[in-house]
């Protein structure tokens, strides 16, 4: 893992009329990284993978990849390095598996003998022999996220990026694209996901950032974010039984907290994962603009 | 270079076309054929128009208003689909295509279906009817203007974000267009404004190529250049689309 970046935004900001869904972020992507990019929903990282990937144009800023700016030349070269899975399936479901993922081949004019070669290879490796004949409409949406992976992988891009790659997969095919992420990533894959699963980023990321309403709010290793507000953490429920988070960068300090909590209140004391760094940085109201507070 | 990519881009619309082949021909088919029921052998029998009998002026006409809605319809739709419902469009924008290629690709279905369905409704003409003729000059022009519209529809898929608008601007431009655009009786009958307006339509112009060609008149060097200064300019306005557009 060396230090060289190798996707770089600067100041990215997109408008939609008066709404700014992301606001001067910048991004940096080592090379052979994987880097979680969290946020709540709706708080514009889907905008911000489609402004680095140019499938939509940034209202402001500069995107390079490898040192290439690829935003000004819609047939840049540099875009043959990159791989998309985006949160939407992007497949053509009038037509079988097989043919859409040989149009990705032939789209990014991989020799036909190499591309039936990869296709036969990611489709065992995914298990999708028995269905490259299906119509992908007629496939769960697992499945269909499985093609699209085959997709996006079939050119062996450099940087693949992954918005919510494990929405709404079962417990299996999660495991398994973490696998295949993880070795694609050993094999110098530089990752860039987005997830709404805090096990799957300390599981995954070497680096997470976290953006919330446009903005970037914190970035770093899993642990330095956790070292930040405080290694230890104590859940405990107040007078009024609403359950509360206290952190503590030393043990000593949250030993002497519990004792200070009255006698018989439920205490937990536990090591601070990144739940609680993505639900401190990003507010624990689930729409903060109203008055919303969950009571356990 | 460009032109190898232009079928790469096509090549799952293809794909479609060649999976769906019946029911994409009888659908470009069906209106045509009964055009030709109902006014060639219906309404004008006995009729002639600019000297030729009714069928024989009619059969180029129906083929010309064929191209147009052929092609339009596949392309238009294809795009919006592909854009709106399958976003499968931005997939075109991952790979390293220039525009241009895919702005032809993306027109490549709609020509299909037109030059088959064109093909088919050639051979019905010279079979029923003896005033016609095969002639370079009319396929020529078949191509051109199934090029044209495929790409017109292109545009309009850029443009429209639901099966709506989609209807909307078929009901408003192309349903028109088909029916008096001199496919199916003769411009000149009508009045003078009347005539320029609808000599500022393409579909006017292509009929007028298709059905001298096909007639034996000569070739409509008018009709054929009107056509090609549409096709630039559509291909322009897809290329600027493709480049800026809100994809
Ligand atoms: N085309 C658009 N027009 C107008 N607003 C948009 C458009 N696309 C996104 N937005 C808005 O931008 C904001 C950010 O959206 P985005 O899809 O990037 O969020 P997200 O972080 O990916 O959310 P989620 O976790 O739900 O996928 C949202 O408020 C959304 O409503
Ligand atoms: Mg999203």
């Amino acid at each position: 893992m060396t230090g060289d970046i190798i996707v770089r935004a600067r100041g990215i900001t997109k408008r939609f009329g008066d709404f700014t869904a992301v606001d001067h972020v910048d991004v940096d992507v080592r090379r052979g990284e994987i880097f979680g990019f969290l946020g709540p929903n709706g708080a514009g990282k889907t905008t911000t993978i489609r402004m680095i990937t140019t499938l939509t144009q940034p209202t402001e800023g500069t995107v390079e990849i490898d040192g290439r700016d690829i935003t000004k030349d819609v047939s840049s070269p540099a875009k043959e390095d990159i791989g998309i899975i985006q949160q939407h399936i992007s497949l053509d479901k009038d037509v079988s598996v097989l043919e859409n993922i040989r149009y990705h081949a032939i789209l990014h004019r991989i020799p036909r003998k190499e591309a039936e070669e990869r296709i036969e290879r990611l489709s065992r490796m995914m298990g999708l022999e028995p269905y490259m004949d299906r119509l992908v409409l007629n496939l769960s949406g697992g499945w269909k996220r499985r093609v699209a992976i085959v997709c996006a992988i079939i050119h062996e891009p450099r940087i693949l990026f992954l918005d919510e790659p494990t929405a709404g997969l079962d417990t299996q095919s999660r495991h398994m694209l973490w696998d295949l992420i993880r070795g694609l990533n050993a094999n110098g894959t530089t990752i860039f996901l987005t997830t709404h699963y805090m096990d799957e980023a300390e599981e995954l990321c070497d680096r997470v950032a976290i953006i919330d309403h446009g903005h970037l709010v914190i970035q770093g290793t899993p642990e330095e974010l956790c070292m930040g507000i405080g290694s230890w953490a104590v859940e405990y429920r107040d007078s009024d039984g609403v359950k509360q988070y206290r952190y503590f960068t030393d043990m000593e300090q949250s030993r002497a907290f519990q004792e200070s909590l009255p006698l018989g209140s439920r205490v937990v004391s536990r090591n601070t994962n990144m739940e609680d760094v993505f639900l401190e940085v990003t507010g624990r109201d689930v729409v903060a603009t109203e008055e919303v507070t969950f009571r356990i | 270079m460009i032109l190898a990519d232009s079928f790469r881009v096509a090549w799952i619309d293809l794909c479609f076309i060649r999976r769906n082949l019946s029911s994409v021909l009888i659908t470009s088919l069906v209106g045509p054929l009964l055009y030709l029921v109902a006014f060639g052998y219906g309404l004008g029998k006995g009729m002639t128009v600019d000297g030729f009998d009714y069928m024989s002026f009619m059969i180029p006409g129906i083929i010309a208003l064929t191209t147009l809605t052929a092609c339009f319809s596949t392309t238009a739709v294809k795009v919006m689909v592909q854009r709106t419902y399958f976003q499968s469009f931005d997939e075109l924008f991952l790979c390293s295509m220039n525009p241009a290629a895919i702005v032809l690709g993306k027109a490549y279905g709609g020509m299909v279906r037109s030059l088959i369905s064109c093909a088919i409704l050639y051979v019905v003409g010279l079979l029923i009817t003896p005033d016609l003729r095969f002639t370079l000059s009319a396929v020529l022009m078949i191509l051109l203007a199934s090029l044209t519209y495929s790409l017109i529809g292109v545009v309009a898929g850029m443009l429209s974000n639901s099966h709506l608008t989609m209807n909307m601007i078929t009901a408003l431009i192309i349903t028109p267009m088909t029916f008096l655009c001199g496919t199916l009786f003769s411009v000149d009958a009508l009045p003078g404004f009347a005539q320029a307006i609808l000599y500022a339509l393409p579909l006017t112009h292509t009929t007028d190529c298709i059905r001298s060609a096909m007639l034996g008149t000569g070739f409509e060097w008018i009709g054929f250049a009107v056509t090609m200064v549409y096709f630039i300019g559509t291909f322009v306005i897809c290329y600027y689309l493709m480049v800026k557009g809100k994809r």
